[in-house]
């Protein structure tokens, strides 16, 4: 095995983290950029302009645990997109943080382009969801509600058939 | 360029109000696929979007998004949340939450409202027809399903969905009470259209399928399966209208000719699943064409198809290999012969699945030619094709060793040879021995040491869940109680018309219940074990202990003689009786029908 090479991250705090090249490369965002530019992305620090150095040291926590997980086939792509809320453990307990945090990680994993990172969080918010009344929803997120009664109660009862089954 | 973000959440709200509508190139009946891909799509041309995120913002926006972190999201992530809710109640939880989250999940709960009863059917053609409604729901509709109310349906229950014009997928299964009237009525201006299913829908005619051949260019999946009214007439327009399909399903549409099958090959250049199953008048001239030309074809089934001759197979041009052909279902074509087995398996080298069952005239040869598919074949079905010796089989082991499936029902010349043998496949999940009478406990103990054996090494997966045993007059309760204990994953175990079973009133209470048509004297021998049936079966006899378990009872050597005689005289009457025509059973004659057959269509 060769050496492992090391590349510099900027958050948009300006703090430069060390990052081995194959943790870096689950950001498709990254990689990318790594192909087009090469070698010259190890000796200058790569900006990340939208996530600061607490988010992105998280993602990178989350990117070196994963970092032999086989990349994801069309095909298991679809699979592990079904409908399902199941988290593996690691990831639960790594999902365990203020919603701050969390948001600003699903968007961390959006800008960088890390599929399996959103799709944690994303079934990390909805297994935040289910099983609410609507109310309990809005108390979760701290929402405003901004339908009138009357709006309320229209769609309440043109969605009347979306019961548990 | 300075915009708002929330110019942004809006402006890509509305692109995505649009999104969730499917791709021409989606598979027909791949479930659920078109949302994640939409899903997909979204969150890559939202990298543009939220890299805007941090622009502008006013004083009011950020103190809002320091209380409600979530309302950072953009609407494309929103979605993707929803997208995880499995249950249409949770995603109405979510429309009643804001004006934003409500915008953002009604595609998704509308995609496919909810018709399993009747009250959530009334609903939802309810909202469908207000005319003031809070959305146009009628829009949103992209799938309907009213097969679970099937009897229910009337004409009249569907006219309201004739306002959903952009639905994708309609599924009629079973809706018998539906005529012409009705499916037109959702037919017309369906452009959009990309799978129908109208299986049993005996009151359609040419009628609703020329109206689909006029309006639903994009078709890709049409199942008419049981629609025996249905003739070339309308066939052959859908053919020349519809290029793109790429599944169809003509089971037992006894008016088809020729005529529609080749117009499907001359015009549907990618067509991927072909069913004729009973198209009994369909003949050698139009198999050849649809092969030949279907470059893509990946599954054909001309089961019951009995005009087809070797012709169909020695016709095709010399050298061509069809490659992409993985599924050929050639049941009771009973005229073939070794040289069509030879020609096939030369030209589709890559078949995963062959099924021969009930091809009387096969030999040995056919087999020994089947062997050339080495690791490619993972299911064959030879039931009946009684000249089979151990012979071949024991060499169709040896070279394909990824089989996971194997039927041998009625080769009665098959002995423990053959099935030691079988023993050997490392990846066998499902085995029919059914009327294999020759085999005895030693078969069944050698699946029993292999599947133990197998258990021993790590990373494999896939071991015996299930075995068909009926009519294996041989086997007593040594064998398989082993069986039993070796395979952890058996859920079905048939022993019907084997004495040392259904003759234990102790071990057929765990039994399942024999089909109601049958008779009394089918009962009697009925011995299936399924499911929980299976697990207690085994508990009882571990619980009981051997001396106990095996105890033949002194009576049973009389009984033995006279039931043999028995059970060979009804045996033909049992095999009929099941209401299934004796040729379309595939397993087990009284299994009641475990469906095998339709299992291989889940693998990818």
């Amino acid at each position: 095995m060769s050496e492992p090479q090391i590349l510099k991250l900027m958050s948009n705090d300006n703090v430069e983290i060390p990052v081995d090249k194959d943790v870096a490369c689950r950001s498709i965002l990254i990689k990318n950029m790594m192909d087009d530019i090469g070698e010259q992305a190890l000796t200058e620090a790569i900006p990340i302009p939208n996530v600061n150095e607490a988010v992105l040291n998280k993602v990178i926590e989350w990117c070196v645990h994963h970092k032999n997980d086989p990349t994801q086939t069309n095909d298991d792509d679809a699979d592990s997109r079904k409908k399902t809320t199941d988290i593996d453990e690691w990831d639960q307990k790594f999902m365990q943080v203020d919603q701050e945090m969390l948001f600003e990680i699903i968007l961390a994993a959006n800008y960088l382009d890390i599929k399996a990172l959103l799709d944690v969080g994303c079934k990390t918010v909805a297994n935040m969801i289910k099983g609410k009344s609507p109310e309990e929803i809005r108390k979760t997120f701290n929402i405003q509600n901004d339908f009138t009664p009357e709006e309320e109660d229209q769609i309440r009862r043109e969605n009347e058939w979306a019961e548990d089954r | 360029m300075v915009r708002t973000s929330r110019d942004v959440l809006e402006l890509s709200t509305s692109t995505s109000a649009s999104s969730s509508s499917s791709s021409p190139e989606r598979a027909p009946y791949d479930d659920d696929t078109d949302f994640f891909t939409a899903g997909r799509n979204d969150s890559e041309s939202s990298i543009g979007v939220s890299s805007l995120r941090e622009v502008t913002m006013s004083p009011s926006q950020s103190r809002e998004r320091r209380v409600s972190p979530i309302s950072r999201l953009p609407p494309e992530i929103l979605i993707g949340v929803f997208t995880k809710l499995s249950s249409s109640a949770d995603l109405k939880n979510c429309m009643l939450v804001s004006k934003t989250w409500s915008r953002n999940s009604v595609d998704l709960l509308w995609h496919r409202p909810l018709c399993n009863t009747w009250a959530n059917l009334q609903s939802v053609t309810k909202s469908i027809q207000t005319p003031d409604g809070y959305y146009s729901y009628n829009a949103l509709v992209k799938r309907l399903n009213l097969s679970n109310l099937n009897e229910q349906i009337s004409d009249g229950t569907v006219k309201p969905f004739q306002m959903c014009k952009r639905i994708e997928r309609l599924t009629l299964t079973g809706c018998i009470r539906l005529t012409d009237g009705g499916v037109c009525s959702l037919i017309y201006g369906s452009k959009s259209l990309l799978a129908l299913d109208i299986t049993g829908l005996d009151a359609v005619t040419d009628h609703t399928l020329k109206a689909v051949s006029e309006n639903c260019g994009r078709l890709q999946g049409l199942n008419i399966t049981d629609c025996s009214k249905v003739t070339d007439d309308s066939l052959v327009a859908v053919a020349e209208n519809c290029h793109f399909l790429k599944r169809l399903k003509l089971n037992n549409c006894s008016l088809v000719t020729d005529d529609s099958i080749m117009a499907v090959a001359q015009h549907c250049p990618y067509m991927l699943e072909i069913d004729l199953h009973n198209c009994r008048q369909v003949t050698n001239v139009s198999i050849t064409s649809l092969i030949a030309r279907g470059r893509q074809l990946r599954e054909l089934r001309v089961g019951h198809c009995g005009l087809l001759t070797d012709s169909a197979f020695l016709d095709l041009p010399k050298n061509l290999a069809f490659d992409s052909l993985r599924i050929l279902d050639l049941t009771a074509c009973h005229q073939l012969h070794d040289e069509a087995v030879e020609k096939i398996i030369e030209s589709s080298p890559r078949l995963r699945n062959l099924v021969l069952a009930k091809c009387k005239e096969i030999t040995d040869r056919s087999v020994l030619a089947i062997t050339k598919l080495g690791k490619n074949l993972h299911y064959i079905h030879l039931g009946h094709c009684a000249q089979i010796t151990d012979g071949a089989v024991v060499q169709l082991v040896k070279m394909c060793n990824r089989i996971r499936y194997i039927d041998l029902a009625c080769c009665q010349r098959l002995t423990d040879a053959s099935v030691k043998q079988l023993a050997t496949l490392p990846k066998l999940r499902r085995i029919g021995l059914v009327k294999c009478q020759s085999i005895t406990d030693r078969s069944i103990l050698a699946l029993a040491k292999a599947n133990a054996e197998q258990r021993q090494k790590p990373m494999v997966a896939s071991l015996l869940e299930r075995v068909h045993l009926s009519y294996c007059v041989n086997l007593t309760l040594q064998g398989i109680h082993a069986l039993l204990n070796q395979c952890p994953k058996l859920t079905h175990l048939s022993l019907t018309g084997v004495q040392a079973f259904y003759l234990r009133e102790d071990l057929i209470n765990y039994c399942r219940g024999a089909p109601p048509e049958f008779t009394e004297h089918q009962r009697h021998v009925f011995c299936v074990f399924s499911g929980d049936g299976v697990n207690k079966l085994r508990t009882y006899l571990n619980e009981i202990g051997p001396d106990i378990a095996y105890d033949t009872e002194g009576t049973m050597y009389d009984d033995r003689e006279g039931d043999d005689m028995d059970t060979d005289q009804h045996l033909p009457g049992l095999m009929h009786a099941t209401g299934i025509n004796d040729d379309d059973d595939d397993m087990d004659e009284a299994d009641g029908g475990d469906g095998s057959q339709y299992e291989l269509e889940g693998e990818g």
